[in-house]
């Protein structure tokens, strides 16, 4: 295992398209890294150039001590998980695995026990004499697993391996590969598209948009104090709460403002805006920090558009001038579309947002 | 951010890449460079066709030279390859003087016009008077079906069989296309080895008795006859075609119609059908390639009543030194073919690509 | 699979009847226009022109002279077109397999020996290796030979001429192969090589292990195809040298047909011809079928 640094690494296609923009990434050894972002921000592009399936344009890659810029992917030590798996089809699931052992003449029996460690690690080692072609897909995307781990490479590689899963069979995959990953103590970055599966799965997320970080941190870090507001609508599900807002400095202190919310700050909170010139800012809260008060304490009156019963809790949503805004509430009592209801918020977990910048005031 | 990535050059890509080009375009050049000639010969007339070497394109007009002679008036070409006139002709026949250069030089001057360049010389205006008279390019072409009786009804023997034979193999091929793209019955394992069998064998060797055959039915040396023969590797090939187009069309599709209120043959005529057309036009014009490229059989089952290349067959194997009307000849067959080749490549592509027989 | 087979049957009435319905047109075609015939042949074949049941004709043909020559340059060309040329194709689709500036244009041009009738290559050809063809043309132009100089290719020895035979196959073979080839190969997905590249594959290694075997369905189809039409070739040699001069198995077949028929011999001997062809190409085609599994019903196109 190792650690992998990219340093100003870019990636320019043709004269014009430039997929990775000046990319800088250090991963720890044994960390699990989650590149997420929308389809064409650069991520699997990133990843390719750290496979070396795609020329560094600009930029250097280092694995571990070694420089591997310049390397063939067959020298760099690493694995790949594609995300059509890419198992070959004209070859037995044992040969699949065994494939990049025979490569580096590995004696017969070492392969056999390689071949069926790895395997059964990832369930398939009754499979071992079938072609790909008889199996289903979640069996094909462990024999990609499998392939990958049985070479015990120095950085692991997945590219968006969960995503041709169906949606139960992508959950329960989820913790296995972490599992693997746990035991194996391997140095992962995994990309994808899915913010759920990266905020389960990883030690730390880099966001990207259009070939650029937008921000590099845990998922707590991402969640609760999310940089952008890219960043806080992107991550959660439902998605941060966004309103635009006027700041009311009046007597009993600081006031954000619009045509249905009157919110009075709390000192603490007021501090953020020490440095902030403009007078009004984007306001952002999660759904479940909204919370429902009576009439007279509330910051934020309307009348419920929908409620959805999800069991456990309720998601309330209502319409303020085509904004739609969403809070969590308790299974009971069942709101009613069309009744008022009367919301506040957990004012620490506020984010501000320069509506000019799109980046977070707070820090 | 303003573009100011620079590409680092390695010398070691820009060699290999130059090396790939000039590969490249060797290949095109020794692809390009047959066909080329036969296009360029072509357009030579009959006195550039005889010389050696071939003038490498094809001169658009002659350079001529009229002056007096013992017998009349001399006529001289000038000869770009040796840079000077060449004397062709000593005649006071006019008549003589307007067929050499329409026959030999493909330049068609009336006689009017030849009287005119007289006139000049016998002014005194200029001794020796030189004109330039345009080419008639496509001479070649003309004269090769004025030469060859049978070309022209021979030509229209073969687009009308060609027809033909797409009718026919479109029609029962596709039925039976269809029938395996939708159906699996009894038998589909042997039809299809046996499809593809005929597929494979040699046309020639069907066409022997078929002689017989059509002589019996009364259809020997008649387009119907031939229509006959060829149609039965292009239903094969047909049936192939058909089976993986219609097979690429979802059955949902159908079932929606007939969900609606249609029979099945309305669901063909009106889903299926309209949607198979690309396919099915691809499918046409391989018949018509197959039908019209068809030589072998055409020459065994034709005596009086000829395709036509079986007539630039005949037309090249006696062919020594005209070879611009035997250029001309291949030229015209070829263009159909390429034209429909280069129409349904894709469909090539895909076939290869996709599916295995 | 089972899902789809009762659903098939559950349709409207009548459904049973329909597929035959549409195959018989196909097999009462084939029963007429081709089983016919050639059972007529082979039965013919055994039979002398007085009825009686006899092996002389195919005795006649295997002492006819030309046929030893016949079979020879056959086998020659065929093993040259199969295997050689073929080779030449492969390396150069795997050569050409990725996009750059120009290659759809490439390909374009690529298509024109495959699109050209035999006729109008038989014309191309002839005009070329004739004394003052445009060959020599444009060697003379090139400068590789002298003014007035002029090489006579067709008047060589039967090996210089099965040489040039088998180059002017080459060109119209290699580009039509190629294309192919090259369809093939885009066939298969980005990843799959890629992972091979991954996993410890250099460049030979990859097309060893895992492009040329997944090519194989698409080799095997068009080796077949080319090895069924090279065994057939004739027109070209005939333009070139005329007949009996270089005989080969078809060429044979439209000599007894077409240039003598009225000696005794010729209808036996070309029906002769005619079956000897078949047999070998129906040879090849059964073991086509047989290895690639068509009938075995395991490659349903899907």
């Amino acid at each position: 295992m190792a650690t992998l640094r990219m340093q100003n690494v870019t990636k320019q296609f043709g004269r014009s398209v430039i997929a990775v923009k000046d990319f800088n990434l250090e991963v720890k050894e044994k960390e699990f890294l989650v590149l997420l972002g929308p389809s064409g921000c650069g991520k699997t592009t990133a990843m390719r150039m750290v496979a070396g399936l795609e020329e560094v344009t600009t930029g250097n890659i280092f694995i571990g001590d070694r420089e591997v810029t310049e390397l063939p992917p067959r020298k760099r030590n690493v694995s790949m998980i594609f995300q059509n798996y890419a198992v070959w089809p004209h070859m037995s699931v044992y040969d699949n695995i065994a494939f990049a052992l025979k490569l580096k003449n590995i004696p017969k029996d070492e392969i056999d026990r390689i071949v069926k460690e790895s395997a059964s690690l990832a369930k398939i080692d009754m499979l071992l004499d079938r072609l790909p072609s008889q199996l289903s897909g979640g069996q094909q995307q462990r024999v990609a697993v499998s392939r990958a781990m049985a070479v015990d490479p120095d950085i692991f590689l997945m590219d968006e391996p969960l995503s041709n899963l169906d949606a139960k069979l992508r959950v329960s995959m989820r913790t296995e590969l972490k599992a693997i990953h746990d035991k194996a103590g391997a140095t992962t970055v995994f990309v994808t598209h899915d913010q759920s599966e990266a905020m389960s799965m990883a030690d730390r997320i880099v966001i990207m948009k259009d070939g650029e970080v937008i921000q590099v941190g845990s998922p707590d870090d991402v969640y609760h104090r999310s940089r952008s507001i890219f960043v806080a609508d992107f991550i959660g599900t439902p998605p941060t709460n966004f309103m635009d807002v006027k700041i009311k400095k009046e007597s009993d202190g600081t006031h954000l403002v619009n045509p249905h919310l009157n919110l009075l700050l709390q000192p603490d909170m007021a501090e953020h805006f020490k440095n902030y010139n403009k007078d009004h800012l984007i306001l952002g809260i999660r759904p479940e920090n909204i919370i429902m008060v009576d009439q007279g304490e509330a910051a934020l009156s309307a009348k419920c558009l929908v409620a959805e019963p999800q069991g456990s809790h309720q998601v309330v949503a209502i319409e303020l001038d085509n904004n739609i805004i969403k809070s969590i509430a308790p299974a009971n009592p069942t709101i009613i579309p069309g009744t008022d209801v009367h919301l506040n918020f957990k004012q620490e977990t506020l984010r501000f947002f320069d509506p000019d910048t799109t980046l977070a005031i707070n820090d | 951010m303003a573009k100011r990535i620079k590409k680092p050059i390695k010398l070691s890509k820009v060699i290999s890449k130059t090396i790939f080009y000039m590969l490249i375009v060797t290949l095109a050049i020794a692809i390009i460079l047959p066909a080329f000639f036969l296009v360029s010969l072509s357009f030579l007339s009959t006195r550039e066709a005889y010389q050696y070497p071939l003038p490498l394109l094809p001169s658009m007009s002659t350079e001529y030279s009229l002056t007096h002679g013992n017998r009349g008036y001399l006529i001289s070409v000038y000869d770009k390859f040796e840079e000077e006139y060449q004397t062709v002709l000593d005649t006071n026949e006019l008549e003589k003087i307007t067929v050499y250069m329409k026959n030999q030089l493909g330049t068609p001057y009336t006689i009017a016009e030849i009287e005119e360049q007289i006139a000049i010389l016998e002014s005194g205006a200029e001794d020796p008077v030189y004109f330039n008279a345009r080419k008639n390019i496509f001479l070649n072409y003309i004269s090769f079906f004025q030469i060859s009786r049978d070309a022209v009804p021979a030509l229209l023997r073969s687009f009308q069989i060609a027809g033909l034979t797409i009718l026919v193999s479109l029609t029962i091929g596709g039925m039976a296309g269809y029938a395996f793209a939708r159906y699996i019955f009894p038998g589909r394992d042997a039809l299809k080895f046996s499809v593809l069998f005929v597929r494979m064998f040699p046309g020639v060797a069907i066409a022997l008795p078929m002689v017989i055959i059509l002589a019996n039915m009364g259809f020997y040396d008649k387009p119907v006859g031939l229509v006959l023969v060829y149609s039965v590797g292009s239903i094969a090939l047909t049936i192939w075609i058909t089976a993986s187009i219609f097979m690429g069309i979802p059955e949902s599709l159908e079932e929606a119609a007939q969900v609606f209120g249609a029979t099945k043959f309305q669901t063909f005529l009106r889903v299926t059908f309209p949607l198979a057309l690309p396919g099915l036009a691809a499918a046409a014009m391989y018949a018509f390639l197959g039908a019209w490229n068809e030589t072998v059989s055409a020459i065994i089952l034709t005596q009086f009543n000829p395709t036509f290349p079986v007539v630039v067959y005949q037309a090249l194997l006696g062919a020594v030194g005209n070879v611009n009307l035997a250029a001309a000849g291949g030229l015209v067959m070829a263009v159909p073919s390429l034209i429909f080749t280069f129409i349904i490549r894709r469909y090539i592509q895909q076939m290869w690509g996709g599916v295995t027989i | 699979m089972t899902a789809a087979a009762p659903a098939k049957r559950m349709r409207n009435f009548g459904s049973k009847a329909v597929p035959y319905l549409l195959i018989a047109p196909v097999v009462i075609y084939y029963i007429f226009f081709w089983i016919r015939p050639v059972l007529i042949t082979v039965v013919k074949s055994f039979q002398s022109a007085a009825g009686a049941f006899t092996f002389q004709n195919y005795v006649m043909v295997f002492t006819d002279p030309n046929f030893l020559p016949a079979l020879r340059n056959t086998a020659i060309i065929v093993v040259f077109s199969v295997t050689l040329e073929f080779l030449g194709a492969l390396f150069l689709a795997l050569l050409i397999n990725r996009k750059f500036f120009g290659s759809s244009f490439f390909l374009f041009i690529a298509m024109i020996p495959m699109a050209l009738p035999a006729v109008a290559v038989g014309a191309m050809w002839l005009t070329g290796f004739t004394a003052h063809g445009w060959i020599n043309s444009l060697l003379y132009y090139v400068g590789i030979i002298a003014e007035g100089a002029k090489i006579y290719w067709l008047a060589g020895s039967e090996w210089k001429l099965l040489a040039l035979i088998i180059i002017i196959d080459a060109w119209q073979v290699i580009p039509s192969v190629m294309i192919i080839l090259l369809a093939g190969l885009q066939n298969i997905p980005e990843e799959t090589i890629e992972a091979g590249y991954v996993f410890g594959g250099n460049y030979t290694t990859v097309l060893r292990k895992i492009t040329v075997p997944l090519l194989g369905p698409t080799i095997q189809t068009a080796i077949i195809l080319r090895l069924i039409s090279a065994i057939q070739i004739w027109l070209v040699i005939v333009l070139l040298v005329g007949f009996s001069r270089m005989p080969v198995l078809v060429e044979r077949i439209v000599y007894f047909h077409e240039e003598v028929p009225a000696l005794d011999i010729s209808p036996l001997m070309a029906s002769g011809y005619t079956i000897i062809v078949s047999v070998i190409v129906s040879l090849a085609a059964l073991l086509y079928l047989r290895v690639s599994g068509a009938f075995g019903g395991k490659k349903e196109a899907s």
